[in-house]
C-alpha cells in the first residue's frame, strides 16, 4: 500500500447537481477520502474508500487523470452517485489507487442475472417459434405458389452454386463420357417413363468422391461419383434416386430453399454478421445435408416403393443399397444421416414387395454409367 | 473570492497515445468472436468508454456510462421484433426475386431487378431511420460532461416519418435534395437534445449546405454533363477518361461534403442560446488519414494473407493427397477452420481500421472543435437519468453505426 500522502492534492468535484467545476482540497484520511471545498471554502467531507469507484475506460496507468465517483442506490444505469472527483496524477491519486479496495468493481443490482436469464430464455423461445413454427409454414404456402419455370431457373442457380461449394468452378464438375451420358439417359428413361411426372428431370453425375446424391429445386438431380462407385448395381442407384425424385415432386428442396433463406436472415441477425457469410454457409449446408422432415422423407420413401414397383426395378436394389451402407457410419446420403435406421428402412423397402421384373440397365450401359467421369 | 477567471473557449482535445486504442479493439475482437458475437456488446461498450475517456474539452473529460448488459438486454428485446418482421420481409422479397433477380433477359426485367434490390432496401428504411435515432438517443443518455447527463426527448417515429419522405424527395431529385435531408435531420434530433436542463437547437439554414456539397455535385456534373458532350460530339475515347475523373471527383466531393457539413451543422447549434461551437476539420487531413490508413491495413493485411494462405493452401492439399479419397469429414474440417480464419482475419481488418482510420480522424474532429462561453455552464443543472429504451438493441441488430 502506498504510504499517506502528507500533503493534500487539489482536485476538480462536480457535486452532479450543476456543471459547475469546483476547486476542492482532497487528502487520504483513515478509511476515507477527505474533500474540502475551496470556493468558496467549505466544510470537508468523506468518501469511504471501499465504496469509491473509478470511472471505466480512462488510462489505468497513472499518467492519465483519475476520476471518481461512490457506489450509491440510484437508478442510474449502475448504482453511482451523481457527483465525480477529478485527480490529477500525483501521491493523493496515487495513494488512492492503491488504497481503495474495489475501484473496478461492478456492482449488478441483485436480480440481475434472473433478468438476463428470463429474457435470454423469451427470445430464443420467439425465435424458435419463428424458425420452426412459422416460417415452414410461410415457406410451404410459398414454394406451393412458385411456377414451375422459375423453380426450374432457381434450381439451377442452386445447382451451379452446389457445384462451387463442391469446389468446381462452374461447368466442371459434371461428367460428360458420351457412353456414360447416354447410359444415364436411358437410366432416367426407365425410371420415369408413363410416369406423369410434374417435372421434366435434369440428371447429372458430378465427379465428386462423396457418396451422395440430392435434389435441388425443379427437376435437377444430382448424383456424386461416389454412389456410382459404391453401388453394387444398377437397381441400387435407381432407388436412391426414386427416392430423390419422391423430394423433387413433393417440392421439398424448394421448401427447403424458402425455410433456409428465411432461417440465415434471422441467423444473420443473432450473431451480429454483416457480411453474409451466414446466408451462404447456411444454403450450402441446407442442400447438401438437407434434413427434411420425418413426415417428407417417409413420403419420399413411400413415393419410391410406388414408383420402383409400377417400373419394374422393384425395391430389392434400394434394400440392398440401405444395409450395404447400415454400420459404415460415414459418408451417408443425406436421408441416411438424417434417419440412421437404415437396417429398419431396408426392411421396409424389402417388405414393399421386392422383385425386379425387369433389369435396370444392360451391364454394358452399368459398366458405362461408373465410367461417366472417364 | 478564491475563484480563478475561467476561460471563454475550451478547446477540444484527444488525450490518447497514437493508435492506442488497437490492443482494445483486437482483444474485444477477438472474445466477441470466440463467445460467436454475444461479446460484442461488451466490446461496443469498452471502446466507447475509452473514446469518451480521452476525449476532453478544456481540462474536463467525457465519460461514457452505458454497460454492455443492458445492451445485450435491449438487442433480445430488438431480436424478437425483428425476426419476424425480416423473417417475412425476407421470404417476401426472395419470393419475387425468384421472379427478377435470376438471369435477367429482357431490359424490363433488369429495371424490374432494380426495383426488388431497392424495395427490399427500402423495406428496412423505417426501421434504420428508427434504430437511428434510438441509437443517438442511447448515446446522449449514457454520455456525461462534468457530472451532468446528455439526454435526448422520445421522438422516433417523427424522426421515422420526416426520415422516410426526405430520402424520398433524395431519391426523385437524384441526390440533389440531400444536403435537406441531411439538414432537417440533424436539427429534428439537435433540437431534442439536451445537456442537463438546457437544450440545444440547430441555427444556420440548409441552403447553406450546398456549400459543402457542391464537390459531390461539380462531381456529378462531370460525369453526367461530360460523358454526354463527350459521347454526342464524337470524342468517345475521353469517356473511360471523364468516367474516372467523375468517379474520383465524386468521392472526394462525399468526404468534403462528410466533413465540412458536420463541421457547419457543429458551427451553428447553440446550447442554451449563450454557448456556442467552433469546429474547423480539413477534408484534406481526414481524407488523407483514410487513404493512408487504408494503404498501411492493405500491406499488412496483404503479408499476413499471403503468409495464411500459403501455410493452409499446403495444409488442405496434404491432407486431400494422403487421405487418397477427400472424406466428408475431412471437408468439414478444412472448411470451418478456413471460415474461422476468415473470421479471424476481418477482426484483425476491424481492429486496424479503428486504430489507424477511426482514431485519428476522431483525433483531428476533436482537436477543431471548441466551446465557447465556458462560464455558462456553471449554470446548467442535472437532468433526470433516461432507463435508454433498448439501449440500442435495433440499432446493433440492424448493423447500424458499426462498432462504435
Amino acid at each position: 500500500m502506498a504510504s499517506r500522502p502528507d500533503f493534500p492534492a487539489k482536485g476538480a468535484y462536480f457535486d452532479g447537481e450543476t456543471a459547475k467545476s469546483h476547486t476542492v482540497s482532497v487528502t487520504g484520511q483513515g478509511e476515507y477520502l477527505s474533500i474540502t471545498p475551496l470556493d468558496p471554502p467549505g466544510k470537508p467531507f468523506f468518501w469511504r474508500l471501499d465504496r469509491i469507484r473509478a470511472q471505466a475506460g480512462a488510462r489505468k496507468d497513472t499518467r492519465g487523470p483519475l476520476v471518481l465517483t461512490l457506489r450509491a442506490d440510484t437508478d442510474d444505469e449502475q448504482p453511482r452517485d451523481p457527483a465525480r472527483l477529478v485527480l490529477q496524477p500525483g501521491p493523493v491519486a496515487d495513494w488512492v489507487r492503491a488504497s481503495a479496495p474495489a475501484l473496478g468493481a461492478r456492482d449488478l443490482r441483485p436480480g440481475t442475472w434472473g433478468r438476463v436469464i428470463w429474457r435470454t430464455t423469451a427470445a430464443l423461445g420467439a425465435v424458435a417459434a419463428i424458425v420452426f413454427v412459422i416460417l415452414p409454414r410461410l415457406s410451404d404456402t410459398l414454394a406451393e405458389r412458385l411456377p414451375i419455370e422459375r423453380e426450374v431457373a432457381f434450381g439451377q442457380l442452386v445447382v451451379a452454386n452446389m457445384e462451387q461449394y463442391l469446389g468446381g468452378a462452374d461447368g466442371t464438375l459434371a461428367c460428360n463420357d458420351p457412353a456414360g451420358l447416354a447410359a444415364l439417359a436411358r437410366l432416367e428413361q426407365r425410371l420415369t417413363t408413363g410416369q406423369n411426372l410434374r417435372y421434366d428431370l435434369h440428371l447429372q453425375v458430378f465427379d465428386h468422391p462423396m457418396i451422395n446424391a440430392f435434389a435441388a429445386p425443379g427437376g435437377q438431380l444430382v448424383i456424386l461419383r461416389g454412389l456410382l462407385d459404391g453401388a453394387g448395381s444398377p437397381a441400387e442407384v435407381a432407388g436412391v434416386l426414386a427416392h430423390e425424385i419422391g423430394h423433387v415432386e413433393a417440392r421439398d428442396p424448394t421448401r427447403l430453399a424458402f425455410r433456409a433463406v428465411g432461417s440465415a436472415g434471422i441467423l444473420s441477425l443473432l450473431l451480429g454478421d454483416a457480411t453474409g457469410g451466414a446466408l451462404i454457409a447456411v444454403m450450402g449446408d441446407q442442400v447438401l445435408s438437407a434434413s427434411y422432415t420425418r413426415e417428407a422423407e417417409a413420403a419420399a420413401d413411400a413415393f419410391a416403393y410406388r414408383l420402383l414397383n409400377d417400373t419394374g426395378i422393384g425395391t430389392a436394389g434400394l434394400a440392398d443399397f440401405f444395409e450395404s451402407l447400415d454400420g459404415k457410419g460415414i459418408d451417408l446420403p443425406e436421408y441416411l444421416s438424417t434417419h440412421p435406421d437404415t437396417a429398419g428402412r431396408a426392411v421396409s423397402a424389402r417388405a414393399a414387395d421386392g422383385a425386379a421384373h425387369d433389369a435396370v440397365l444392360s451391364d454394358d450401359d452399368w459398366a458405362a454409367l461408373q465410367g461417366i467421369c472417364g | 473570492m478564491t475563484m480563478e477567471a475561467q476561460p471563454q473557449v475550451a478547446r477540444g482535445n484527444y488525450a490518447a497515445p497514437d493508435s492506442g486504442v488497437f490492443g482494445l479493439a483486437l482483444r474485444t475482437g477477438v472474445l466477441s468472436l470466440i463467445t460467436l458475437g454475444i461479446y460484442r456488446f461488451w466490446a461496443k461498450t469498452r471502446l466507447r468508454r475509452y473514446f469518451w475517456a480521452n476525449t476532453r474539452l478544456g481540462p474536463d473529460g467525457f465519460e461514457y456510462t452505458g454497460t454492455g448488459l443492458e445492451k445485450f438486454l435491449g438487442f433480445l428485446v430488438a431480436v424478437v421484433v425483428l425476426a419476424v418482421y425480416l423473417a417475412v420481409v425476407q421470404l417476401v422479397l426472395f419470393q419475387f426475386g425468384l421472379y427478377f433477380v435470376f438471369q435477367p433477359r429482357t431490359q424490363a426485367e433488369i429495371l424490374m431487378q432494380l426495383a426488388v434490390i431497392y424495395a427490399s432496401l427500402f423495406a428496412l428504411a423505417p426501421l434504420l431511420f428508427f434504430a437511428q435515432y434510438r441509437s443517438r438517443r442511447y448515446k446522449l443518455a449514457r454520455t456525461r460532461f462534468r457530472g451532468i447527463r446528455f439526454g435526448m426527448e422520445k421522438a422516433a417515429g417523427g424522426y421515422v416519418l420526416r426520415g422516410i419522405g426526405l430520402l424520398i424527395a433524395t431519391i426523385l431529385t437524384a441526390g440533389l435534395l440531400w444536403p435537406l435531408m441531411t439538414y432537417k435531420l440533424e436539427a429534428w434530433m439537435t433540437n431534442r437534445s439536451w445537456y442537463g436542463d438546457t437544450r440545444f437547437a440547430q441555427g444556420g439554414k440548409w441552403t447553406a449546405m450546398y456549400g459543402p456539397y457542391k464537390h459531390v455535385l461539380i462531381g456529378l456534373a462531370v460525369l453526367i454533363g461530360g460523358g454526354g458532350i463527350a459521347a454526342f460530339s464524337g470524342a468517345g475515347s475521353l469517356v473511360p477518361l471523364i468516367i474516372v475523373v467523375g468517379y474520383l471527383w465524386l468521392l472526394v466531393g462525399y468526404f468534403s461534403y462528410y466533413v465540412q457539413g458536420f463541421a457547419y451543422l457543429t458551427r451553428n447549434k447553440q446550447l442554451g442560446g449563450d454557448i456556442t461551437f467552433q469546429a474547423n476539420p480539413k477534408t484534406s487531413t481526414v481524407l488523407g488519414r483514410v487513404i493512408l490508413g487504408y494503404l498501411f491495413i492493405a500491406i499488412v493485411a496483404g503479408v499476413v494473407f499471403a503468409i495464411v494462405a500459403a501455410v493452409f493452401g499446403g495444409l488442405v492439399r496434404a491432407m486431400i493427397l494422403e487421405g487418397g479419397e477427400a472424406s466428408l469429414s475431412a471437408l468439414t474440417a478444412v472448411g470451418i477452420v478456413a471460415a474461422i480464419g476468415y473470421l479471424g482475419f476481418l477482426t484483425l481488418l476491424g481492429a486496424m481500421i479503428m486504430a489507424f482510420i477511426t482514431e485519428p480522424i476522431i483525433r483531428h474532429i476533436v482537436g477543431t472543435t471548441a466551446l465557447v462561453n465556458v462560464p455558462a455552464l456553471d449554470a446548467i443543472r442535472q437532468r433526470v437519468t433516461d432507463k435508454g429504451a433498448d439501449a440500442e438493441g435495433f440499432a446493433d441488430a440492424l448493423d447500424w453505426g458499426g462498432a462504435i
